[in-house]
């Protein structure tokens, strides 16, 4: 046999023995994956079947959320009328425009918060106040100014002790306990009048003289029913420091 | 001449036992690079379904979403009364 025979026999010995290890590694591996792939199917198996409900039950959700905001948003229009993206924007920066963009709106939005006091806002939100909001801040007063205080004046038509309780009018707002820029001060003589109805400066206070009979029947407290003959005693104001006297004159009672 | 074919034979022979060593060492090499991967996919995928078990609480949620709703929408109707209208 010639050595090129040899030879030649020699290397495709060597190809068919490397054709076998290598395949039977790449075998070896492909068992491997075949393994590993059966336990990742079932898993990934139970996440497609446990995502399967989320769906619906986000889009539920969101629907439910999309209607409480509507609601809402129906209701903020309702009531603060076109302060609504004003009042909005001024709490939360930004969201004005949308709001209006979701309600079907266009316009520009002015910030009610920084163009009215907090106060005032919710003043104009409650109905008392004047259109807050429907002009510029530069144009006309939008309230009357001859009429503004008789406006006020209808909110509160009577003192406290004097309102008829059925009609269940709301007591005065309050600015504070004890408010910085009061317009009133502190009288220097509490409880003495220097001035009458009309305005005439009184210079010595005369003795009070008994009422005169009004024409009302008056129910006297049990220690005066006794029937002293002692003077009445004039009424002492029952506010010291109270610089209007109107709702405590014997005939306005 | 015959021997120089069986030279030539001999020599094509050891070119294709070179190419041949190499793309059966490539195949090897990809084939054994799979099985690691395959392992780590499951242990994600074993976290994953294990994180899915909170889904069911959307069930929750849901109901919780919709008294929600409903109490809102009373407020709104209670402030719709209280409040006047623009």
């Amino acid at each position: 046999m010639e050595i090129q025979v040899a030879i030649i026999i020699l290397l495709v010995a060597v190809i068919i023995a490397t054709l076998a290890i290598f395949l039977a590694a790449t075998i070896l591996q492909l068992f491997k994956i075949n393994a590993g792939l059966s336990v990742v199917l079932p898993l990934v198996g139970q996440i497609v079947a446990k995502t399967n409900p989320v769906n619906p039950v986000v889009d539920d959700i969101n629907a439910q959320l999309v209607v409480t905001r509507d609601a809402l948003e129906n209701l903020m229009l309702k009531k603060a009328g076109p302060d609504s993206a004003g009042l909005v924007e001024s709490l939360f920066p930004g969201e004005g425009t949308k709001f209006l963009r979701r309600v079907g709106r266009s316009g520009k939005v002015v910030n009610v918060g920084t163009v009215y006091t907090r106060g005032v806002g919710i003043l104009a939100g409650l109905g008392r106040g004047a259109p807050i909001g429907v002009a510029h801040t530069k144009g006309p007063a939008v309230r009357d100014p001859r009429y503004s205080t008789t406006e006020a004046a209808k909110l509160y038509p009577a003192p406290p002790d004097r309102r008829d309780p059925t009609q269940n009018i709301p007591k005065a707002p309050v600015i504070g306990n004890d408010p910085v820029h009061s317009p009133y001060e502190a009288a220097l003589t509490p409880g003495t009048r220097t001035r009458d109805a009309q305005g005439n400066k009184i210079e010595a206070p005369p003795p009070e003289p008994a009422p005169a009979p009004t024409g009302k029947i008056e129910v006297a407290p049990s220690s005066s029913a006794e029937g002293s003959a002692a003077p009445t005693q004039p009424d002492q104001p029952s506010r010291p420091g109270r610089m209007s006297a109107k709702g405590t004159r014997p005939w306005e009672r | 001449m015959a021997d120089a074919a069986l030279w030539i034979m001999v020599v094509i022979l050891a070119v294709v036992i070179v190419v041949l060593l190499a793309l059966l060492k490539r195949v090897l090499k990809a084939a054994t690079s799979i099985p690691p991967k395959i392992d780590a996919i499951a242990g994600v995928a074993a976290a994953a379904s294990k994180d899915l078990d909170a889904v069911a609480v959307l069930l929750t949620t849901q109901g919780y979403i919709k008294s929600i709703r409903a109490s809102v929408l009373n407020y709104g109707g209670s402030l719709d009364a209280a409040l006047p209208d623009y």
